[in-house]
């Protein structure tokens, strides 16, 4: 997959992980790796590049005797992940069509 | 590797970014690897999982931006003494002009870049139109059928060869902006890591 494109999707990933409670960096990886190639490391920049673009907001908490910062989706956030609904409704439709294409030759 | 040794390596090879940056990398890693270790995963393991200090480094920096590092290494780490002021002073006529003219040859080099990737793509746009003003041309010529038919054949491949120029000046543009994002990784290297001062 191209580069940007990837960096686009791990973003919204990230947002999704975190839509429904907040969650931290760890538990976020976890959840993820399922779905989508993703490491402790590559993670930290897109955490930082959210919370720079005001997508989500950091909260530090106590566990176990030692902080933990737990990350929050805002407005903006939420919003992001409603237009790539929306965009990939539209690809899907696209997708259909070439996919449907291939299957008559 | 240990926690600690990580931690420590990790610190060494950002220094040159803001305090600030350098804490918030430090706080997530040495999270990440207390919650691995409370997954079960050995000390050694959670560390080592995590690949190298200098991949960890190259991902944190693409995503500083090359201004504010080059600032953070420019901020004097200590109070200037009274003669080091003087010596700015005096020196002023020298030094401003030449920062000036660095930051204008960067600027420069970076319009030079786009400006090559917009003259490529002009070119190729140039031998397209031709090749449609050709055709025309062998229509309205005034020296029988056989110049026609040449005329109209060069217009044609004109097109053909504009529109195979525009995937190759695609992949040399592409090339271009990923060398340019090595170069400024390559830069930022320069700045961060290294000895500590």
């Amino acid at each position: 997959m191209e580069n940007q494109m990837k960096r686009g999707l791990l973003d919204v990933c990230v947002l999704a992980a975190i839509k429904s409670e907040d969650s931290y960096g760890y538990q976020i990886v976890k959840d993820l790796s399922p779905y989508v190639e993703i490491s402790e490391s590559t993670l930290y920049p897109i955490l930082r590049r959210l919370e720079n673009g005001l997508m989500l907001t950091v909260r530090t908490a106590e566990h176990n005797g030692r902080l933990r910062k737990y990350y929050h989706i805002t407005e903006a956030g939420l919003e992001r992940l409603k237009t790539f609904s929306e965009e990939w409704k539209e690809l899907m439709t696209i997708y259909e069509f070439v996919t449907r294409e291939e299957k008559n030759d | 590797m240990t926690k600690a040794e990580f931690i420590e390596s990790l610190i060494g090879s950002l220094n040159g970014l803001s305090e600030d940056d350098i804490k918030k990398s430090k706080d997530y890693y040495e999270e990440m690897i207390d919650d691995r270790m409370e997954d079960g995963i050995p000390e050694e393991e959670a560390v080592s999982g995590l690949g190298t200090v200098d991949e960890i480094k190259d991902q944190i920096l693409e995503e500083v931006p090359i201004t504010k590092i080059v600032k953070e290494r420019m901020k004097p780490k200590r109070a200037l003494r009274a003669w080091e002021i003087v010596l700015l002073i005096i020196g002023a006529p020298l030094w401003i002009p030449i920062t000036a003219a660095l930051i204008v040859v960067a600027l420069v080099l970076y319009l030079c870049f786009w400006i090559i990737i917009l003259a490529l793509y002009l070119c190729d746009f140039a031998v397209f139109i031709w090749g449609f003003g050709v055709i025309i041309g062998a229509f309205v010529q005034q020296y029988g059928f056989n110049a026609g038919l040449f005329m109209a054949g060069c217009g044609v491949a004109s097109i053909g060869i504009a529109i195979l120029l525009f995937f190759g000046f695609t992949k040399v543009a592409q090339g271009m902006i990923f060398l340019s994002k090595k170069m400024g990784l390559g830069i930022k290297r320069m700045f961060v890591g290294g000895k500590k001062e």
